[in-house]
């Protein structure tokens, strides 16, 4: 018998052996379903309406150049009446936003989209590149992705957009639970499964319309639509949480290709399980506001693409070391609830960061964050002031030392 | 932190000042790390114990608590105690009879009974060794524990069990009810996707028959040897097969929900069991040092436990290719490395999983979910026995987990091969059908 034929339409050779279920395919097909896909969790979760403005995230990277592919067929194909523009951030890191951005401009050719590009001088007065002189290399994924969050959400409202898409797929999120799991912080992990993120209290909704596709799917869906993609990678290593569970979630995947899909399905019940969180309390009713609920931010999903494994020390350590010392403070008897709070505070957020974010911050309860508004910039925050304004404070604080 | 020792140590008796003393007594040569610090033989054999002998104390006081047992105070305490007889329920044996010997030495009775049950699932899984060697090993515990009972229960033994709904196991075409013996259990067995899945399947039959071992001796409680380190393996494990949902049930200690699919009864009966884990605050590589440095003498030569390989692989397990490990290998290999150098990050993994609400009630029902406390047996008793739970596993169904994730995915997804008859959880459908 001929080589074996494609599973679905039985007739194409099968020429490509799906990363999520080893299902053999013919090229065609696969492209379809891969579509199929991301239709239906578009319109199960009701993500978009008609005649939405919705803003791709764009970094030139695979899997937001998939994201503007797919949402541009999709949108034509089903009739979601989007109007889609590519909306890109210019970290300025001199040298790794150049081509990423030159790939960038030739999608909003390629897919007729609109393109603006919104630099963090521009947003927080300070480039990354300038970010580093200051503070070093150490630490700033921390920075690199708090200032994108909200550069992103900012860039939004400066086009009046109320929606912006993001390109995390399954293995982001899989990676996130993972990680939140390891340093115990349960009220992230159940932030972290939602499509949709962002509230009343927020101007811009974040959702990601590519939860659920493998990122092996997303190169190979890049790679026989022949797209135009540039392979960044965040020069900088990401945090040893980060890291470990990227790594762990590789061989995973290895053992059973479905373990991906498994762990972003643990970490969705999961998160129902988590005391205080609104949607373990509520019964049946709120069923159907479920899907598209929006939760809070700062989900802090995938700061940096990198795919650097585990690297050594950093935000690990010095949560092993705030650790021990809440045991040694306790005596044998370890007060859980301490525990967890002055680990939440200490060392969850950040390594190496500036000496005034410890001092600013007291134990808070751990089981739900009240959630408002910075008291500087008005972005949602959980804190009196947001995470990037606190990162920008001590920032500020060092340039006249460094600059003089 | 050695400059401190170094000022303390004036006073007569102590060894010389190059060698740093025990941060605990004082008194001896601190030879062996204990969370960060270096602490004398001794102390380091009192921790292990006291860490162990706090837990049972809490056991004890559940089992008298009027709610959770049949009120009899005077009665003595009967407990079974699973034994993988890898390092972790090999220590609990032997810090149990510790325990035991240690009050009977002061005069009193033995706080309780015990009989160890190993599951020995050679037959199934030839490369755990063979039965006849499962039985020698045993025959070293006797030796040294003349005090408890052992037993060896082959895994085939399952299939006498009616805790398990047979029929999820089983192909609809099949005629049968359940497999009829060790050689259709076996072939069932060998259909199983991956590593993974038998792996996770054997857990299962396992507990089931750890279960039915307690009850069968109208026990109190099972007693599992997970340390905190098997803990956070578990809960990352579970996770990534799809079973977050039943976190709450497996790493919390409490009583636990046991269903009989009773051939005669229409309907299922859900009973409960507790289930503790009495050394949940201990590390793994803390019992190995104990179990290889500071037992005379050495557990580990003495019992012929394997110390390197995780439970499931069995002593003979080659190096395989990654592929053919199981997830619980994975983990197991990925937690022996966190634990070297992040002994506190692997010990806040498994408290704060503790910390997940057990969702009770059916679905549907508003308000029908409520936090389940250990000591909540009454309240669980009613509401769970309207409740569904998986054939397999007999954790409760996800209902609402279940549509949700058919809603988001769709079907295209799932692979249409033949299904059971009985409902079972995402997890087990997992393993059944990869
Ligand atoms: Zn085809
Ligand atoms: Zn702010
Ligand atoms: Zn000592
Ligand atoms: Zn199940």
């Amino acid at each position: 018998m001929a080589p074996s034929l494609c599973a679905i339409c039985k007739t194409e050779r099968a020429l490509i052996k799906r990363p999520k279920n080893h299902a053999k395919l013919c090229k065609t097909c696969f492209i379809t379903i891969f579509e199929d896909e991301v239709h239906h969790t578009i319109t199960s979760s009701k993500l978009f309406y008609p005649g939405e403005k919705v803003a791709i995230g764009a970094s030139g990277g695979k899997d937001s150049t998939v994201l503007a592919s797919v949402l541009k067929t999709l949108n034509e194909r089903h009739n979601y009446g989007l109007d889609l523009v590519l909306l890109s951030i210019d970290e300025g890191i001199k040298g790794y936003r150049d081509d990423s951005l030159e790939t960038v401009k030739r999608n909003a050719v390629q897919y007729e989209m609109p393109l603006k590009v919104v630099g963090y001088d521009e947003l927080y007065g300070w480039t990354m590149d300038q970010v580093v002189e200051t503070i070093g290399k150490k630490g700033n994924c921390t920075y690199c992705g708090v200032f994108r969050r909200q550069a992103l959400d900012r860039g939004a409202k400066m086009l009046d957009i109320k929606h912006v898409v993001t390109g995390h797929n399954a293995d982001d999120v899989a990676e996130t639970i993972l990680m939140n799991l390891l340093r115990g912080d349960l009220s992230r992990l159940s932030r972290s499964t939602s499509i949709v993120t962002g509230d009343s209290k927020s101007d811009v909704k974040r959702s990601k319309p590519l939860k659920y596709a493998y990122e092996k799917e997303i190169v190979l869906y890049a790679h026989h639509k022949k797209l135009d993609y540039f392979s960044t990678e965040c020069i900088y290593s990401p945090e040893a949480f980060r890291g470990s569970a990227r790594s762990l979630i590789k061989q995973l995947e290895r053992v059973r290709p479905s373990a991906i899909l498994d762990i972003v399905r643990s970490g969705e019940d999961m998160a129902r399980l988590v005391p205080g969180e609104s949607s373990s309390t509520c019964g049946g009713t709120c069923k159907e506001k479920k899907t598209t609920a929006p939760v809070a931010v700062e989900d802090d999903i995938g700061g940096c693409g990198s795919t650097n494994s585990r690297a050594p020390g950093g935000e690990m350590a010095a949560m092993e070391k705030q650790l021990r010392e809440n045991e040694a403070s306790e005596g044998l008897e370890v007060d859980i609830t301490k525990t967890v709070s002055q680990r939440k505070d200490g060392a969850t957020d950040n390594q190496k960061a500036l000496p005034l974010r410890n001092a600013n911050k007291n134990s808070k309860p751990i089981t739900r964050q009240v959630l408002g508004n910075c008291k500087r910039c008005g972005y949602m925050s959980s804190q009196d002031i947001c995470q990037a304004c606190m990162l920008l404070e001590g920032l500020n604080k060092n340039r006249p030392q460094i600059q003089i | 932190m050695q400059e401190q020792h170094a000022d303390t140590q004036s006073s007569g008796g102590a060894p010389s000042p190059s060698k740093p003393l025990c941060v605990k007594c004082r008194l001896h040569e601190g030879t062996l790390d204990s969370r960060s610090q270096l602490v004398c033989r001794d102390c380091f054999s009192k921790f292990i114990s006291a860490k162990c002998v706090k837990q049972v104390g809490i056991i004890g006081k559940d089992i008298r608590n009027p709610g959770s047992g049949s009120g009899a105070a005077s009665q003595k305490k009967k407990y079974v105690l699973g034994l993988s007889l890898g390092v972790s329920s090999s220590v609990l044996v032997h810090l149990l009879n510790e325990n035991v010997e240690y009050q009977l030495a002061k005069g009193r009775a033995a706080p309780f009974d015990l009989t160890v049950v190993h599951v020995d699932s050679s037959s199934l899984f030839p490369n755990n060794g063979s039965s006849s060697s499962a039985e020698e090993t045993l025959d070293r515990y006797r030796k040294r524990y003349p005090r408890f009972e052992f037993r060896r229960v082959p895994v085939s033994d399952v299939l006498n069990l009616s805790t398990v709904d047979w029929s999820t196991l089983l192909p609809p075409s099949d005629e049968k009810t359940r497999p009829e013996n060790e050689q259709q259990l076996s072939e069932l067995v060998d259909r199983l996707p991956s590593s993974t899945s038998r792996t996770d399947i054997l857990r299962l039959f396992t507990r089931h028959l750890l279960i039915s071992a307690t009850r069968q001796n109208e026990c109190h409680a099972l007693l599992l040897g997970h340390t905190t380190t098997a803990l956070a393996e578990l809960t990352l494990a579970e996770t990534a097969k799809g079973r977050g949902f039943s976190l709450p049930w497996q790493v919390n200690d409490g009583p636990v929900a046991v269903v009989d699919y009773q051939p005669a009864a229409d309907e299922p009966t859900t009973s409960q069991i507790q289930i503790y884990h009495p050394l949940r605050d201990l590390l793994r590589k803390e019992l190995v040092t104990y179990a290889t440095e500071l037992t005379t003498p050495p557990l580990v030569s003495d019992l012929a436990i394997s110390i390197s390989s995780h439970p499931s692989s069995g002593p003979s397990q080659q190096v395989v290719s990654h592929k053919d490990l199981s997830i619980e290998e994975v983990m197991f290999l990925y937690f022996a490395e966190v634990e070297e150098n992040y002994p506190s990050v692997v010990a806040n993994v498994a408290r704060t999983t503790g910390k997940l609400v057990r969702i009770l009630g059916g679905p549907g029902a508003a308000g029908n979910e409520e936090a389940e406390d250990e000591d909540e047996t009454t309240a669980n008793g009613t509401s769970d026995k309207k409740r569904e739970r998986c054939g397999l596993c007999s954790m409760p169904l996800d209902e609402q987990g279940d549509e949700r994730w058919r809603g988001e995915l769709g079907d295209e997804d799932v692979h249409q091969k033949e299904g059971g008859k009985g409902r079972i959880c995402y997890g087990c459908e997992r393993s059944l059908r990869g």
